[in-house]
């Protein structure tokens, strides 16, 4: 998790329907919680999440992932979502992100140039059950953690 | 709706459902396009829902970190278990290919959910939630402050052809650069207010850092009235400075000067005139920021106009009307929805760059012309090095016309060749009576 450029973020929507939109996850170690932002412009998801907290996580694409050894892992967590302060209340996260993307600093000086994709609200997933895929083998069935 | 995705052009693909929990569930899979849908690949163990997601996505890692190449869509639909298989009829579509949609323009599409979510919140939270930016920050945004070298540059001039003419105060030239940028600033807000109100920033979703307006209306950043308040406040202080020079140097010539460049600012989008909308703002961008401020400037430092000063105001008028002109191209196909006529919706994409190259011919022949007949030095040659430029920017616009985002480099071309033309060809004259003075 703490490796992987993209994730897939699944929720369910008013009408029962799952969306799954790509993410780049945020897990912090201190915490043990996965971590997202959501600018305000593409902030529908934020509105679902509201409504309904549960949540899942796959983490998948060995090309997308840089450890040692690549397994695919689906999170089923409950989220919160934090929206009090939309534009600073996610910066403690930026280093948690620039390890994934370097060159974010360089859009944070540009912040006038995209003002409202830097409002951002954090969404943070308290994993409840883990399935872990080794070596990405979804063929055999997953070993299961639960919180 | 299986034809409009191809599936080889992703990387990975995920399926998901709702799980008994609750929870929804995914898991990575292979997804092939057969007719009328999709095999997805399922394993034994899962048993999915009739109702299914999935999603393909790719991005193209970098090696320095981070990635590019973004694209993914996501199909909700019906699956139907086929053993080791799925057979999966998507119902609905979204997703997002960055190479087909600029992220900007991307960005742009979704400020109307940026709204809604900012209004619900604030109901939800029992105060205002609107997007923030520094103070300073959102003034350079709101006022396009950069444009101001389109000021500093004709005020250049008519102070240059002064010095030309021995006569230099530098206190009366800090005094006309303020009035005049003052001025300007409270036109570009005037100019977003009434874009705004008319409806011509509002439609257009491919806007640039030159072209489609400040935006700080339709992100939340400011409100109409703030924004006119401000307009009104520089307007204002901006029309002191002009009286206070009127006064000092002559009244009815700069007074009539700053009443004109006053007009032509609030009439450039104000009705009922908008000229801008009338096919008439080049020109009247080209009256203000060439013989106007040129002039203004001029009289303010000599008391009096001379040839030299109307002369020189003739390049920088068109230069500064190139910018307004070129930078209006990729904002043509929404001015022309909002029923505002520029000179470009009028135009063929060859009239258009016809128009250009004559226009820069122009502006070279008025700057060689005054010093063949001894009405500028011969330094205001300096002028003619940004040929070479001029050259490659008309190419340049050529090669991206009409592409909003691929236009961006040759739109700070066009602004750069500009205001270097500009700029030089006042050094020209300010060099000239440096060296008067010296030797």
């Amino acid at each position: 998790m703490e490796n992987a450029l993209v994730s897939y973020l699944s929720f369910v929507t008013p009408s029962g329907d799952v969306l799954t939109v790509p993410m780049l996850p945020l897990y912090s170690r201190d915490r043990k919680r996965l971590y997202m932002t959501s600018s305000i412009l593409f902030s529908k998801k934020i509105d679902y999440i509201r409504k309904n907290p549960r949540v899942g996580v796959l983490f998948s694409g060995s090309q997308y992932i840089k450890a040692p050894f690549y397994a695919a892992v689906h999170v089923k967590g409950d989220a919160q979502v934090y929206e009090e302060d939309l534009h600073k209340g996610w910066m403690w996260l930026v280093e948690l992100w620039r390890k994934k993307e370097p060159y974010i600093d360089a859009f944070l000086k540009q912040r006038v140039a995209l003002p409202l994709f830097w409002e951002r609200a954090v969404i943070e997933i308290k994993p409840q059950e883990i399935l872990f895929w080794e070596n990405g083998d979804v063929q055999r069935e997953p070993k299961r953690w639960r919180a | 709706m299986t034809q409009q995705v191809n599936v080889e052009e992703f990387s990975d693909a995920a399926a998901t459902y709702l799980d008994d929990d609750g929870y929804p569930i995914s898991f990575p899979t292979v997804v092939k396009p057969v007719e009328g849908g999709f095999i997805v690949e399922k394993p034994p163990y899962i048993s999915p829902k009739k109702k299914l997601t999935v999603t393909l996505n790719h991005i193209t890692p970098l090696p320095t970190g981070g990635y590019t190449e973004r694209r993914y869509v996501t199909m909700r639909g019906e699956g139907e278990d086929r053993g080791n298989t799925i057979f999966f009829k998507p119902l609905k579509l979204q997703g997002w290919d960055e190479k087909k949609k600029p992220f900007f323009q991307y960005c742009e599409e979704r400020v109307p959910q940026a709204k809604r979510y900012t209004s619900t919140l604030s109901q939800m939270l029992g105060r205002l939630i609107k997007p923030r930016l520094p103070t300073l920050q959102l003034l350079f945004r709101a006022t396009r402050f950069p444009f101001l070298i389109a000021t500093a540059a004709p005020v250049l001039m008519g102070v240059g052809t002064a010095a030309y003419k021995g006569l230099f105060d530098p206190l009366l030239f800090i005094l006309t650069l303020v009035g005049a940028s003052l001025i300007h600033l409270a036109l570009n807000m005037t100019n977003d207010y009434f874009d705004t109100k008319l409806g011509a920033d509002e439609v257009n979703v491919t806007p640039t850092p030159f072209s489609g307006g400040s935006r700080v209306i339709q992100y939340g950043l400011l409100t109409q009235r703030q924004t006119i308040g401000l307009s009104t406040l520089f307007y204002v202080v901006g029309i002191a400075i002009g009286l206070y020079l009127a006064v000092l140097r002559g009244f009815i010539p700069i007074i009539a000067l700053t009443a004109v460049g006053v007009f032509i600012s609030v009439a450039y989008t104000a009705p009922p005139f908008k000229l801008a909308y009338r096919g008439l703002g080049e020109l009247a961008v080209g009256v203000g920021f060439g013989p106007v401020i040129v002039l203004g400037s001029h009289y303010v430092q000599a008391q009096a106009f001379s040839p030299e000063a109307v002369l020189a105001s003739i390049p920088v008028g068109i230069l500064i009307a190139l910018i307004l002109y070129i930078n209006e191209i990729p904002d043509a196909p929404y001015d022309l929805a909002a029923g505002k006529r520029t000179l470009i919706t009028r135009l063929t994409k060859e009239q258009v760059l016809t128009l250009y190259k004559l226009l820069l011919a122009a502006t070279y022949f008025m700057v060689v012309l005054p010093v063949a007949i001894n009405l500028a030095p011969p330094t205001a040659l300096l002028a003619l090095l940004t040929i070479p430029l001029a050259v490659k920017t008309v190419r340049s616009v050529g090669e991206t016309y009409g592409n909003p985002y691929l236009m961006i480099p040759a739109l700070a071309a066009n602004i750069q060749l500009a205001t270097r033309t500009a700029l030089l060809h006042a050094a020209g004259f300010f060099a000239w009576a440096a060296l008067t003075y010296l030797l």
